[in-house]
């Protein structure tokens, strides 16, 4: 019995076992091939932080046993709009509100189409991703002729810094842990996820709590917009695009089970971002050809998977 | 037990795909003398150059290896696997260089981490390929001390003027936009010359606002708008600068005449989705279609399309063995390509900069050379490049050859990259 | 009588109002522009082109979606089995009927290989899904060394398209999809872990070895789609980081209208007429020349109005007050 209770506590904390062991690679590898580690850890934290603080935000949505593939999208229309207005203004904090603003919307959008209209969140955006991958060529196209909307580099270097950054990022993760571990609605969500059913017969209102879920994504997809234009203030058609398959990997790389439901963790978001940047730097290192490089990453994400929600399988296969 | 099966299937995959990948490596790692990677001499460096009269005789520290990233915004077209294999094939088998690729680069922040993983691996100097932010490239790299070069590409007067000064930006060898134009230009004149009147043009990266699709574009217009009669013109654009500015304001180019030739049909962007095929057959099927002027790819689109047909079709890319079929078939008949070894002179002026001895203007500044295409307009033309292009022994561009530009002066190196046709690389060469 | 024979009509109603419906908007559509949506046989050839190619998507997707299972790894599965024929099939110069044979081969080993993983190792399929993705992204790419394949001077391998030809793609994937589903063991036994996983495990019935099977016919189906895409330009492009998954959000829309179609008439046939209302759709983006953001606008809008139709129907039957009696009737079962 004790022995199980071992296992599982050992199975529980896999997924910060497996970013330790991540690191500890990339550390000895980058030690044995004379790379600046110090400068290293700087790329990886500015690497992780935009997709760390959406996929954080996206937790909620996972844990009602949805996903939304639109975030990407949804980064780069807040980021874009956010950047048009900083140019019209020249005020941060406006650009910064622009962005959390419309995030929020789109993601209040997508909520209320889904639970008004009772259509399946994922459905729900997968339109709004096509929806909102258009309005980035528009906004691009209606901000004047050049394939880009850039804020001036000088208007955003200060911002620019790893102490902002982590930051906003820690006080995005302390709202969201604090929501979710320490509120009913972090409780509402995971029973809504873990049954449906139940939670509605004991009066938890799902739609309440898909709007809550994806407001909280929308801070933040909007956070996350605003440090990619800190970040990078360059912004073109691709921005962001590879954040919406980015958080869907750091989500299930952090342990999190995407059924959502009583064993969603908020620093699982966290946890995976860093351990897919960490993972990348190391492919880096090994300098591959790139689609032996893509493969090796493939396996080693499936393992690490494998070995990160060890804990959760069932009798039956997994749907 | 089922779970100590699926483990083992893991591991065996992580497994059998790194042994590979270590393979992979060690035959990379082979090829260079001292496999120990260590700083690069600085500029007071042990290393003492030897100058000779013309070009300069140095004298290289080639004990150690010099790790060189690439920015690399495309990573599956022949053009860029060309200069990937140009590279990693042959310079680096010939110099005692490493080069990092990155990952393929689709935005500003995905070029910026990349800067920062290849400065985290030692690299002394970064080649860019992709462009989506350059100002914020080199000051990265400047602010890293990290040396930094474009390639295939230039940047633009404004930006030249801001950064020439900075001594971490090397310079950028490739087509400038006017040279872009001028490609778009010849290709059109040529097909106007042999008495074609009616054209369809594939727009490639048009939609996207990519600036050398846009001056290709602008170039074969403006041909038109000469060759087309007294009241020619484009949308009632007339001129060069007229053309650019009514391609950005469409996105794209209006169907219709212009003077005496027409423009039939137009399709842009890469959807490669069911209508943006169903497009591109419509276009290469188009009545009275006589020639397809493509921006970028042309044959690979229409090719399969116009078979039957008394259709012309003209490109603008690389030299890839495909082209060469294609060109044989009859599907291809005019290539406007770069040839692989034209990434050679930037990489022998980041190397000699890394090296200690940097290639600059006489007013101390960083370079700016223009570079064009080489012509292909027939099969045997095609062949004759493609034999010296695809060579991973003898390129176009030798060790011997890059070896003049190494430690030399300013004037050597822009009369080297200025002779980039082919019959003058040739004779460069020997 | 009467009542079967409203029956029939009712149905048949149902069947082709979409399908219909659509094409009857889009020649509306083409007639204000003044343009003729079939004018030319390549106009036909790209309709039967989209709508094979989709359906079989659309099939693709349904088997292994309506069990639960989202699988992003459809379109590496197309891409890599479509690479692996092609160079053989160049090389061995082989005719292109054999290249379709081993593409849909090669799709099914890809999809068994897929579902194997997924089997073994009992991660969600998403997760399997994305990382075999990955995988198979880049073993094409390695395949080729990057340069995928291009066959475009090859007349044998690129006189695939053609109407009778797609035609018969569509008829034999939809005679061959319905057996498998409709009248084998394999088909029953799917069908009852669809309704019930657990009670269908709990009866014997062989849940790993049916998902693998689902894998292997969804592979082979992308199979023949990878060769349908390649042997329309004879040309295959590599993609690589994911690139490869916009070929699953295609099957979204028709999958949605075979759902509806297929209360009138086998699911599988809805997919069919879903696939061909995508494909009028399509053929009428490139007659009218409508640019790319305008067509993904425009495909959600449409994606999204059809869902909130088929989830609220109920709603709006009651509120446009129409066709109460059946309501009633339904209410009352």
């Amino acid at each position: 019995m004790k022995k199980i209770d071992v296992q599982k506590q050992i199975l529980k904390i896999a997924p910060v076992v497996a970013l330790l062991i991540l690191f500890a690679v990339f550390y000895m590898v980058g030690t044995i091939k004379d790379i600046n580690v110090a400068y290293g850890m700087k790329a990886i934290i500015n690497q992780s932080v935009v997709v760390a603080i959406v996929a954080t935000g996206a937790v909620f949505i996972y844990t009602l046993g949805s996903f939304d593939i639109s975030l990407g999208a949804s980064v780069a229309v807040s980021a874009l709009l956010g950047g048009i207005v900083y140019n019209a203004t020249k005020s941060i904090l406006l650009m910064l509100a622009v962005c959390v603003g419309i995030a929020v919307l789109v993601a209040l959008f997508n909520s209320v189409l889904a639970s008004v209209f009772n259509l399946p969140v994922f459905v729900t955006t997968i339109a709004m991703l096509s929806i909102l991958n258009a309005v980035v060529l528009m906004l691009i196209s209606a901000n004047g002729t050049g394939s880009q909307i850039a804020v001036p580099s000088e208007a955003v270097a200060g911002l620019d810094n790893l102490g902002i950054k982590v930051l906003v990022l820690f006080l995005f993760e302390a709202l969201c842990i604090f929501v979710f571990n320490f509120t009913k609605i972090g409780r509402k969500q995971k029973f809504l996820g873990s049954n449906p059913v139940c939670a509605k017969l004991t009066g938890i209102s799902d739609k309440k709590m898909s709007i809550v879920a994806f407001v909280m994504s929308g801070i933040g997809v909007g956070l996350g917009a605003f440090l990619c234009i800190i970040y990078a203030p360059t912004l073109t058609k691709n921005t962001a695009t590879s954040v919406g398959m980015d958080v869907i990997i750091a989500i299930v790389f952090g342990g999190m089970p995407v059924s959502g439901g009583a064993r969603s963790k908020i620093t699982a978001a966290l946890i995976g971002a860093f351990s897919m940047t960490f993972l990348s730097q190391i492919m880096i290192l090994f300098n591959l050809n790139l689609g032996i490089g893509q493969m090796v990453k493939a396996a080693i994400f499936l393992f690490v998977v494998f070995v990160a929600t060890s804990n959760q399988r069932a009798k039956m296969l997994p749907r | 037990m089922k779970k100590v099966l699926a483990l083992a299937l893991c591991l065996m995959m992580v497994g059998t795909l790194a042994s590979g990948c270590g393979k992979e490596t060690t035959e990379n790692k082979g090829n260079a003398d001292n496999i120990g990677i260590t700083e690069a001499p600085t500029q007071e460096g042990e290393v003492t150059p030897d100058v000779t009269e013309g070009a300069k005789k140095v004298e290289i520290d080639t004990s150690k290896t010099i790790k060189i990233g690439v920015l690399v915004s495309d990573a599956t077209t022949p053009e860029a696997l060309a200069f990937r294999s140009y590279y990693t094939d042959y310079i680096q088998k010939q110099y005692n260089v490493e080069f990092v690729y990155s990952d393929e680069l689709k935005d500003a922040a995905g070029e910026k981490s990349a800067i920062d993983t290849l400065v985290t691996n030692n690299c002394k100097a970064i080649i860019s390929f992709s462009s989506f932010d350059r100002p914020a490239q080199i000051e990265q790299c400047a602010g890293a001390k990290v040396y930094y070069a474009v390639a295939t590409g230039t940047l633009t007067q404004e930006q030249y003027d801001k950064y020439k000064d900075n001594e971490y930006y090397v310079g950028a060898i490739g087509p400038s936009l006017e040279d872009e134009y001028q490609t778009g230009y010849d290709m059109a004149k040529r097909y106007i010359d042999l008495g074609n009147t009616n054209y369809a043009i594939f727009g490639g990266a048009i939609p996207y606002f990519t600036d050398m699709h846009i001056y290709r574009a602008a170039g074969m217009l403006t041909a038109m708008v000469e060759a087309g009669g007294a009241d020619a013109n484009y949308l009632g654009a007339t001129t060069k600068e007229a053309i650019v500015q009514q391609i950005y304001a469409d996105s794209g180019i209006q169907t219709g005449n212009i003077g005496s030739l027409s423009i039939v049909a137009y399709v842009g962007g890469y959807d490669m989705n069911d209508a943006w095929f169903a497009q591109c057959a419509q276009m290469a099927q188009t009545k009275d279609l006589q020639v397809i002027l493509a921006v970028g790819n042309g044959s690979d689109f229409f090719g399969a399309a116009i078979k039957g047909a008394d259709v012309k079709i003209a490109s603008v890319d690389a030299y890839a063995s495909s082209y060469g079929d294609a060109m044989n078939a009859g599907m291809l008949d005019y290539l406007a390509g770069k040839f692989s070894a034209s990434i050679g002179p930037v990489f022998a002026a980041v190397y000699s900069t890394v090296n200690g001895y940097p290639i600059r203007t006489d007013e101390g500044y960083a370079l700016a050379l223009s570079q064009g295409y080489w012509i292909a307009a027939s099969s045997d033309e095609f062949q004759k490049y493609y034999a010296v292009d695809s060579s991973k022994e003898s390129p176009a561009y030798t060790k011997s050859a890059l070896d003049i530009l190494v430690g030399s002066d300013y004037k050597t190196f822009s009369d080297f990259v200025s002779k980039y046709s082919f019959d003058e690389v040739v004779q460069l060469s020997k | 009588m009467k009542k079967n024979r409203m029956n029939i009509i009712k149905r048949l109603i149902g069947i082709s109002i979409i399908p219909l419906g659509t094409l009857w908007i889009m020649l509306a559509f083409c007639s204000v522009r003044g343009v003729i949506l079939f004018e030319s046989e390549g106009n036909y050839i790209a309709f039967f082109r989209a709508a094979a190619a989709v359906m079989l998507t659309t099939f693709a997707l349904s088997i292994n979606l309506n069990s639960g299972r989202f699988d992003f790894s459809i379109g590496s599965i197309s891409l890599l089995s479509s690479v692996v024929s092609a160079t053989v099939c160049m090389k061995l110069g082989l005719p292109v009927g054999v290249m379709l044979i081993l593409s849909l081969i090669l799709g099914a080993v890809l999809g068994a290989v897929s579902g194997i993983i997924y089997v073994f190792i009992q991660l969600p399929p998403i997760i399997v899904s994305l990382g075999v993705a990955l995988l198979f992204e880049g073993a094409a790419f390695a395949f080729t060394k990057g340069y995928g394949v291009s066959f475009v001077t090859n007349i044998e391998l690129i006189s695939f398209p053609g109407i009778l030809n797609y035609s018969l793609v569509i008829l034999i994937g939809l005679v061959a999809i319905i057996f498998l589903f409709e009248y084998t063991q394999f088909g029953y036994e799917y069908k009852t872990l669809l309704s019930g996983q657990k009670v269908a495990v709990n009866i014997g019935i062989k849940e790993k070895t049916n998902a693998i099977l689902c894998y292997i016919i969804s592979g082979g189906l992308m199979g023949v789609v990878g060769f349908i895409t390649a042997t329309n330009t004879g040309n295959i492009q590599i993609a690589l980081n994911f690139g490869s998954i916009g070929v699953m959000f295609t099957a979204f829309l028709p999958m949605f209208i075979g759902g509806f179609i297929g209360r009138f008439c086998n699911e599988k046939i809805g997919y069919l007429l879903g696939a061909v209302t995508t494909a009028f759709i399509s053929l009428t983006y490139a007659r009218l020349n409508v640019s790319s953001s305008v067509q993904q606008i425009v495909t959600a809008i449409i994606l999204v109005i059809f869902l909130i139709y088929l989830n609220n129907e109920n709603k709006l039957k009651q509120l446009f007050m129409f066709d109460r009696k059946v309501y009633a009737d339904k209410e009352q079962k």
